[in-house]
């Protein structure tokens, strides 16, 4: 069904209203259309419309973003799930709140970097422990190379961690989470161009903290 | 030209600066170092590989938040907390209401002063004539068609949070706090409706 006036004959009889038709989570015959085929915004409508499954396919979409976002910054498991969870209850109590101006995507990231910032910020970081980076060895790696990757790993984590909050978020963003520069203001609530400073600034500083780490080793 | 900004050298070192930027970093010792230190940092910071949990994870961290979420949704459309909200409020109708009731009893009881007997309006208007005679059917009391009215939707554990129930000991200091005419009173009550209570055929032969 077309909605646009200019659809209508020409030389007809033309209404002086526009015909806006809200989108609806229904088929045509009045059926609830299958939420997992909906878009994040539609399914927005049905959740806030009292399909609270509706807020199911979200999280279902979104939570390995969210979950790998709290992990960049807690770098625990439990911590990162508890975290997830909680990111996810706050877009639940603020849903009507979110306006549709950034993806929702962006949106939960932007919850998710509050939420991390807020928990790092209440307990001190804990120190990066080798037992706590991933051990499984690809298939194919010798030990030697794999315990050497291990180890790289949990420096680079340990050295981010170090970072200033807003470089460290920045960091996170752009080069784990892939967020453009635009999405990730819009998630930081600041400007292009102090991302991009942030980013400069957070990648000079962090391989400043790889090559003391290194020295102080040697 | 002027060296390039934080914010262009990441431009550059991303591949989306304007043609000017880039021929600058080029022919700039000073800007391509920092254009390579770029992309060294980024290179160090793929090192972290990301933290994969088990596929079976997902559906279980979607389970608990889809449950913690229908925990948060449930309050809002129970009626307990509003129970709780007006229990206190209930609570505190009940006790006034029993205190105008055993008031206008001991006044409908007592030999006392027109200046004693003056009740409120509220209490007095509730009490058709006749009624708040001893010997009268208390289910046809409005004091107590009022309680049972205001508490039929309290629970006893609302009622005991709430403190309205009665604390050990409670009778001996309301006992304690009546003056003469009041406790003769009260044991008269009683005696009546001990004898009311007592059926006769329990009554036995050394009664």
């Amino acid at each position: 069904m077309s909605t646009r006036a200019d659809a209508w004959p020409a030389g007809g009889m033309q209404p002086d209203w526009t015909l806006i038709v809200a989108p609806s989570t229904e088929d045509e015959a009045g059926r609830e259309s299958p939420l997992a085929s909906l878009d994040d915004g539609s399914l927005v409508d049905a959740c806030l419309g009292g399909r609270i499954e509706a807020f199911d396919v979200i999280v279902e979409r979104h939570q390995r973003a969210v979950y790998q976002l709290c992990f960049r910054f807690v770098r625990r498991h439990e911590d990162a799930a508890d975290l997830t969870q909680e990111v996810f209850l706050r877009a639940y109590r603020g849903l009507r709140r979110f306006r549709g101006d950034a993806a929702l995507g962006t949106w939960l990231h932007r919850i998710g970097v509050n939420v991390c910032l807020n928990h790092v910020s209440a307990r001190r970081a804990p120190e990066t422990a080798l037992d706590d980076a991933p051990q499984i060895a690809a298939a194919g790696d010798d030990p030697a190379s794999s315990l050497a990757k291990t180890e790289q790993g949990a420096r680079v984590r340990a050295a981010v961690a170090r970072l200033p909050r807003k470089q460290r978020a920045t960091l996170i963003l752009r080069i784990y989470q892939d967020l453009s520069h635009k999405e990730i203001a819009s998630a930081l609530g600041t400007t292009v161009g102090a991302v991009k400073a942030n980013f400069f600034h957070a990648l000079g500083n962090l391989k400043r903290l790889l090559a003391e780490e290194a020295v102080g080793k040697s | 030209m002027k060296h390039l900004s934080p914010g262009q050298i990441v431009d550059v070192a991303e591949g989306c600066a304007a043609p000017a930027f880039i021929a600058h970093a080029a022919n700039c010792e000073l800007c391509r170092a920092k254009v390579g230190m770029l992309l060294d940092a980024v290179r160090l910071a793929a090192e972290d590989p990301p933290h994969d949990p088990s596929p079976l994870f997902w559906p279980r961290l979607a389970a608990r938040i889809g449950d913690a979420v229908r925990r948060e949704q449930a309050p809002a459309s129970s009626w307990r907390p509003w129970t709780w909200r007006l229990a206190p409020l209930g609570a505190a109708a009940v006790l006034l209401v029993i205190a105008i009731g055993v008031g206008a009893r001991f006044r409908a009881g007592a030999p006392v002063a027109p200046a004693d007997v003056q009740e409120p309006a509220a209490a007095a208007s509730m009490l058709p004539p006749g009624e708040g005679q001893s010997g009268a059917d208390p289910a046809d009391d409005p004091s107590w068609l009022l309680v049972s009215d205001l508490s039929s939707e309290l629970s006893i554990d609302d009622a005991e949070a709430s403190g309205a129930l009665p604390m050990p000991g409670g009778a001996d200091r309301a006992l304690a706090h009546l003056d003469h005419t009041e406790r003769m009173e009260l044991a008269r009550i009683l005696r009546e409706e001990i004898a009311a209570q007592t059926p006769p055929a329990s009554q036995g032969p050394g009664a």
